[in-house]
């Protein structure tokens, strides 16, 4: 007990010294330990475990893990899925716990817990004060998915919109929300639209099987990407990027990838999309004609990834069974920066700025 | 190809080598389902636990070895699946052998030790150490028996017991053995449930969805033919319906239900210096898993296995020369798995000598070919020397292996896919043991080291789908200390046990103790007994176990302890009747097994023994 007091003690000191050289916040005065830093969602052990939130401030100078443990001397639940920011909350979806817990994202303090409404939830995001969490209902019941209404006042579960089976990602643009149906343990190829003025689905859209992943370009396209059928499934199919005009919710362009190649990961940085597959990470412009050949990155081990401002973060879950890893790269000169350890099975990564 | 010549020479002219029979009957041969067990396993640690073990320890399976043996057993959540650690090593690299035949799932390559019962009509053997020259694939760490004793001679023996206690925790046995000078017929029937929603001490939470209800029936006949012919027959026959408990974060609604059938005819033909065996036997398992108990989907896996076996052993000089082969074929089944046949053929050398009476040595030599994998020649030493009466050391090397599963070669589903080229795990293994033995005191001391290599392991590729390869090399090395003391003064019996062992298991590449291997395990058994009474308290010490492969998380060691009371009541109309309680964790610890579940707090069972 003394120990980890004295370590909390030491990573406070530091976190306050690096604050204190951090130039963009005026006069020191922060609002909570986490705030201007990369959180990492680690999903933890399956079944026999909690996920973690792990915290590397914006300077590279601190890491700090189990941070919610930390401060609450609580556990987040089990398979730790995402996690998303409205105001001044962050609402960490924990999968097999059915739970989502909601933190002042700064302070990292527990603000309530959502326990009732959810089954099976994998992603979060809000609208006009309402989160919107997709669920896969009961995992071997393909007619029960549905996306849940949460009531950011009161913090409960307020509603359900029924919805096509293994709904995943979940993406706002402005009134609109569209959810990517990847399909649970099984394979999907549809997009919701959800109008959130009534709370219906008011379209869908048929993509290539297996949606994974959604981005808007600066023009307001919806970009999906598909991984296709993996070959276990006895059909292997191939991945797709496609574009779709929201105008008139139809795909405009798809990119087909070969039968073999299933892409995961679709993310955009100024003007560029970048995506995974088979441990090297692609980049391409959105007026983009083709597919790239060529990586920008190769030889990763990524279970997770995004892209903000010119650089490129993974995450390694080495064996699934250690602290993995946050890898740093420039997207400008490809190389690696840094690289952190985090915990068990980092998944998501956030920027808390 | 001498090897095989040598043993093409032993099991197929051998019968022509007809021996002046000299009509003895060989107590053992006749009486014994495994007779490999006593006469090639010279200086091989063994431990036998008996009926009044079982019968003083209720509760599962897994409860009942764990309190009586060195077995360190993983049990995600109390009576869910359990699986064991033999010296450090894996689940599959410990054989469990029923009546001489290996009954580890062939999906898994493992046994469920909480889909058996305690209180069947079995003898339990622990054997430490490495087996696969007579026992096969997994037989690494050591094996685990399960015997059954047939009895020729008059007698009606029965058996009847009934418990109740915490957590609608119910049981009931019935076990009769009856015999003449030629026949002799065995039954047990047993059942065993619960609810098991015992609270989660500290909080608020009990343990859901835990219930389970497992029942079992045994049969044996033995028929002596003649004066040199013996034909047996055993069953045995399982059915297991358990919900799979949640953990302090994970909510479950799972259920998992299994049928396990075996059976085997065997005839023996003995004279004083051959004995010539052929088995045939056959063995099914299914399983169904339920994602949700409420709804009908469930995934399920089955495999059945068929197997001749002929047997002949030949005595002369102090020697014993057994050459066995054997034919199996295996086909299983699944959700997840292609339908796959397997064929296998095994040629198996056994030779033991005793010099003379001090000093006794084995060697052992396997071989198998197999229809889908090339299978390692594996061999083993034996040898044991009593330099005094009361102390005895023994001297012991192997080698060893694990087979891959079917699982591990055919799976096809659910984000992985096997790999049909992967080779067996070996491991080459010493150990060194010695023994003390007194009149009323014994004290054992063995030391062993094991190089595991090729260990099959489950990793995803770059695009997360997991597959098995093999990629792992391991040591265990450690030792153990096993003592007993009894007494008896003036009508008083106490009587002591106590074992600790040292396991250090490494990932070679990290040099990180693995996953769930304790370090330091620790029991003592004290058991005191005056007239009608008898009282004994229980104590296991189980250290911490590290919980990821980086050794940063682990989860705390703790001390459990049991204590019982037991009353013999008067006896009425032939039947003695014993009352027996038991008070389960007596401190009320809080302490898990398997981080996030946590085991039951103090309960009590209660029970009624009738011998008739």
């Amino acid at each position: 007990m003394n120990i980890k007091n004295v370590v909390l003690a030491l990573a406070g000191g530091f976190l306050f010294i690096a604050c204190e050289n951090d130039d963009n916040t005026a006069g020191g005065l922060l609002l909570g330990d986490y705030e201007n830093g990369i959180l990492v969602t680690n999903e933890g052990p399956f079944n026999n475990g909690t996920g973690t939130v792990s915290f590397i401030s914006d300077d590279l100078s601190t890491t700090e893990h189990t941070i919610f443990n930390k401060v609450n001397n609580a556990d987040l639940g089990n398979i730790v899925q995402s996690m998303a920011f409205v105001g001044d909350n962050a609402y960490i979806i924990a999968n097999v716990s059915n739970k989502i817990t909601v933190v002042n994202r700064y302070t990292f303090e527990e603000v309530a817990s959502i326990d009732t409404g959810l089954e099976n939830p994998r992603y979060f995001t809000a609208v006009n004060g309402r989160g919107y969490v997709t669920n896969w209902g009961d995992s071997g019941d393909e007619t029960d998915d549905f996306v849940a209404l949460i009531n950011l006042e009161t913090n409960s579960v307020e509603g359900a919109i029924p919805v096509d089976f293994g709904p995943e990602d979940i993406l706002a643009r402005g009134s609109t929300i569209y959810v990517a149906h990847q399909g649970a343990f099984g394979y999907n190829d549809k997009i919701s639209v959800i109008d959130t003025g009534t709370d219906t689905v008011s379209d869908t859209i048929d993509v290539s099987l297996v949606p994974n992943s959604m981005q808007f370009d600066a023009a307001g396209n919806l970009w999906v990407l598909c991984a296709g059928k993996p070959a276990f499934s006895g059909e292997e199919t191939a991945g797709a990027l496609q574009k779709i005009d929201v105008q008139t919710n139809s795909v405009s362009t798809t990119f087909d990838f070969n039968l073999t190649e299933h892409p995961n990961h679709l993310s955009i940085d100024n003007g560029t999309l970048y995506y995974s597959l088979s441990g090297a990470v692609f980049g391409l412009s959105v007026t983009a004609t083709t597919l790239p050949r060529e990586s920008d990155f190769s030889g990763l081990s990524i279970y997770g990834m995004t892209t903000k401002d010119g650089k490129l973060y993974t995450t390694d879950p080495k064996d699934f069974a250690s602290n993995g890893s946050l890898t740093i790269h420039s997207l400008d000169t490809k190389t690696e920066m840094n690289s952190f350890e985090v915990g068990l099975i980092p998944a998501g990564i956030y920027f808390n700025d | 190809m001498k090897l095989i010549f040598s043993i093409g020479l032993v099991l197929f002219l051998a019968p022509f080598i007809q021996a002046q029979d000299e009509q003895v009957i060989v107590l053992d041969e006749v009486i014994l389902s495994d007779i490999k067990l006593l006469q090639f396993s010279d200086g091989v640690k063994t431990r036998v636990l008996n009926d009044s073990v079982a019968l003083r320890n209720q509760g599962t399976f897994t409860d009942n070895l764990r309190n009586n043996s060195l077995l360190y057993f993983k049990e995600y959540g109390y009576g869910m699946t359990s699986t064991v650690s033999f010296r450090g090593t894996g689940a599959s690299q410990t054989a469990v052998v029923w009546n001489g035949i290996n009954i580890n799932s062939p999906m898994s390559g493992q046994t469920d030790f909480n889909t058996m019962l305690s209180q069947g009509s079995n003898e339990v053997t622990i054997r430490s150490g490495g087996g696969s020259t007579q026992y096969g694939t997994g037989a690494i760490g050591g094996s685990v028996h399960l015997n059954t004793t047939l009895r020729f001679n008059k007698h009606s023996d029965h058996q009847l017991s009934t418990g109740y206690g915490a957590f609608n925790t119910r049981s009931l046995f019935y076990n009769a053995s009856l015999g003449a000078e030629k026949d002799a017929f065995k039954i047990g029937v047993g059942h065993y449930a619960s609810e098991n929603d015992f609270k989660y001490l500290g909080t608020d939470v009990r343990n859901e969805n835990g219930a389970f209800g497992n029942s079992s029936i045994d049969v044996s006949y033995g028929r002596l033919l003649g004066k040199s012919n013996i034909m047996k027959v055993y069953h045995q026959t399982f059915f297991g319906d358990r919900n799979f408990s949640g953990t302090l974060t994970a909510p479950s609604n799972d259920n998992y239900r299994d049928l396990n059938s075996r059976s085997l005819v065997e005839w023996t033909n003995f004279g004083a210096k051959k004995v010539q065996r052929v088995k045939a036997a056959y063995l099914y398992e299914r399983y169904r898993y339920y994602p949700n108990r409420l709804q009908d989907d469930f995934s399920f896996g089955k495999a059945s296995t068929f197997l001749v076996n002929y047997d002949y052993k030949y005595r002369f000089n102090k020697f014993v020369i057994n050459g066995i082969s054997e034919l199996q074929q295996i086909n299983a089944d699944g959700s997840s798995i292609l339908e796959e046949n397997r064929t296998l053929f095994s040629g198996i050398l056994l030779v033991s000598h005793a010099p003379t009476d001090r000093l006794r040595y084995g060697l052992n030599l396997r071989k198998d070919w197999i229809s889908s994998y090339d299978s390692p020649f594996v061999f083993s030493f034996n040898s044991r020397y009593a330099i005094s009466d009361t102390y005895e050391v023994s001297l012991l090397g192997s080698k060893n292996f694990r087979a891959p599963t079917f699982n591990d070669l055919y799976w096809e589903g659910a984000g992985a896919t096997g790999n049909n080229t992967l080779a067996p795990e070996t491991a080459l293994q010493g150990e060194v043991g010695q023994r003390i033995t007194f009149k009323n005191i014994h004290v054992q001391l063995n030391g062993y080291f094991i190089a595991s290599s090729d260990l099959i392991q489950w990793r995803p590729d770059l695009s997360g789908v997991w597959s098995p390869v093999n990629v792992k090399d391991a040591k265990q090395y450690g030792f153990e200390i096993e003592s007993g003391w009894k007494k008896r003064v003036l009508g008083h019996q106490i009587s002591l046990n106590a074992t600790y062992a040292f396991t250090k298991s490494i990932d070679t590449s990290t040099d990180k103790q693995l996953l769930y291997v304790p370090i330091h395990t620790a029991r003592a058994n004290i058991a005191y007994a005056f007239g009608k009474w008898t009282t004994y308290v229980q104590a296991l010490f189980n250290g911490y176990v590290y919980t990821t492969t980086d050794n940063q998380q682990d989860l705390p060691g703790y001390i459990v302890g049991n204590w019982g009371l037991e009353y013999d009541l008067p006896t009425v109309w032939g039947a003695a009747t014993t009352m027996a309680f038991k008070l389960n964790n007596l401190a009320n610890t809080r302490y898990q097994n398997v981080a996030f579940r946590p085991m039951p707090n103090r309960h009590i069972y209660f029970q009624l023994n009738f011998k008739f």
